[in-house]
């Protein structure tokens, strides 16, 4: 059984293939997109607003307030973000329930272009709020001594945090896999619906954790001179 | 069909799917923005403008409801205020003009009652003026009268004693004086309220002749109003002892003492 959509090839054309991750991911951006236009295109800001407006107002709302509880000051700027990184890593793992479909974060290719794109995030944000200085400065602390371990952590964070996602949601096809072969009928149904919970958790730690690298970096700034934010366990959801 | 497979089932790095996925990623983030964060936020936002708009307006309004029914209520208290001023301006001005006109009806009627006192005071002292003068005159016209009655020849002769004794017991300028006259005039007149008996017309004439002049001639007449008494009449000069003129003299004192005590009393 494949438990890669990567070598799922879809289409092949003048050496150039589609594989399933890159196809799945487009229909998930397709879905988000789509609905999302669809809703906003009717946009109320009056007292009678519709039910999906008001699903989308708690998504986003609850987005940043997420983000502001990590502990920024201003959660609009990193709301597109990381409010993406959840949406889509939820909405890829909640597409299960779709026969046939296969989620793109099953495939490590995914997990670890999103966690590269957190480890460019990171500094990025960190520079454009208190200046490249200031942010090269941090890995200098507290001691130069500290620079190289800085370095490291910064690049088994990002890894740990792809394998962490990749992981989870390709066990989940894994053990629905073996299941369907010992006991097929009853417990992958159990496990599917495991899979939805385990997809949005993965989701939210996804997201969580990308928000605490960000802010913690933004906090080594010469003005935020106390610890940053504790870092959640690293088993959870594991 | 089953999809072509490329590669084992192995995990492995694809970094041409690894750099579309983040191609893929970016893309969408951007066009979340565009139209998910975005729209959502700003409908929000305005949302939330409009609602505190709405509520600053309406605090406004409670604001200024609360003002028009402090001034309300102010001008209420102050109306209530002003009104019960008034009343007791108004009690007080009823109070002091009831004072005022029980003073005023009180003076009146004191001063009417002095006046009525004062003229039945008056009323009283003329009245009693008038009876006293009556009195008087009755008195001496009782008295006249009883004299008249009561005078016979032998009263005239005692009166006639009295005149003889009055003549002797002149002082001696007037005694002089008369003597002068007479001897000047070498006559007088004696006039008596009853007619005299010749034995009195003597004494008298007698008496004239020994203390005034001797040998004057003596003219007797008839004088009523003399009631009982006699009088001596030489040129411009008299001598007189007579009852009526004594009444007289008394009722004068009298009517003058009655009036002295009267005026005292006007006073």
């Amino acid at each position: 059984m494949d438990i890669n959509p990567d070598t799922w090839i879809l289409l092949d054309w003048n050496g150039w293939h589609i594989n399933a991750t890159i196809a799945f991911t487009w229909g998930v951006m397709a879905v988000l997109v789509v609905a999302s236009w669809l809703i906003t295109a009717r946009l109320s800001d009056g007292e009678n607003v519709s039910r999906w407006q008001v699903m989308l107002e708690v998504i986003v709302t609850g987005i940043r307030d997420q983000i502001a509880e990590v502990g920024t000051e201003t959660p609009g700027r990193y709301l597109p973000f990381i409010g993406t990184l959840f949406l889509f890593i939820a909405t890829a793992n909640i597409l299960t329930i779709i026969p046939g479909y296969r989620p793109p974060t099953g495939s490590l290719s995914t997990t670890s272009a999103l966690a590269i794109c957190v480890l460019i995030a990171v500094p990025l944000f960190s520079i454009t709020q208190q200046g490249l200085g200031s942010y090269l400065r941090g890995y200098l602390r507290p001691s130069p001594f500290m620079l190289p371990f800085n370095i490291l952590a910064e690049a088994t964070r990002t890894i740990a945090l792809a394998v962490r996602l990749y992981g989870n949601v390709m066990s989940g096809t894994v053990i629905a896999g073996i299941l369907l072969s010992i006991a097929p009928f009853f417990f992958p149904v159990l496990m599917q619906l495991l899979g939805l919970l385990t997809g949005l958790i993965q989701a939210y730690i996804f997201a969580v954790l990308a928000m605490v690298y960000i802010a913690s970096a933004s906090r080594a700034g010469p003005h935020h001179t106390h610890d940053p934010a504790p870092e959640p366990s690293r088993n959870e959801g594991e | 069909m089953r999809p072509r497979r490329r590669g084992a089932d192995t995990v492995q790095f694809d970094w041409i799917t690894i750099t579309a996925q983040i191609a893929n990623f970016l893309v969408l983030i951007w066009l979340l923005k565009r139209f998910l964060y975005a729209p959502i936020t700003d409908a929000m936002a305005r949302r939330e403008e409009r609602i505190a708009t709405r509520l600053s307006q309406a605090r406004l309004a409670r604001a200024e409801a609360e003002h028009e029914a402090q001034v309300l209520s102010d001008s209420r208290k102050a109306l209530k205020e002003a009104w019960e001023e008034e009343l007791r301006k108004a009690r007080q001005d009823a109070a002091a003009l009831r004072k005022q006109l029980q003073d005023e009806a009180r003076n009146e009627i004191s001063q009417q009652r002095e006046g009525w006192l004062a003229q039945a005071e008056t009323e009283r002292a003329d009245t009693l003026h008038d009876i006293r003068l009556r009195l008087n005159k009755q008195v001496f016209t009782v008295v006249r009268r009883v004299l008249s009655d009561l005078a016979d020849t032998k009263l005239t002769s005692q009166v006639a004693n009295a005149f003889t004794r009055q003549l002797e017991t002149l002082a001696p300028e007037q005694r002089e004086k008369l003597a002068d006259t007479i001897r000047k005039d070498d006559r007088a007149v004696v006039e008596s309220g009853l007619d005299l008996p010749s034995a009195t017309r003597s004494h008298i004439t007698r008496a004239i002749h020994q203390n005034l002049a001797d040998g004057a001639e003596v003219t007797y007449r008839l004088d009523r109003s003399l009631l009982l008494g006699i009088r001596l009449t030489i040129g411009q000069m008299t001598i007189e002892w007579s009852a009526g003129r004594h009444l007289e003299k008394l009722e004068k004192a009298a009517s003058e003492a009655i009036e002295a005590e009267f005026a005292e009393a006007r006073r």
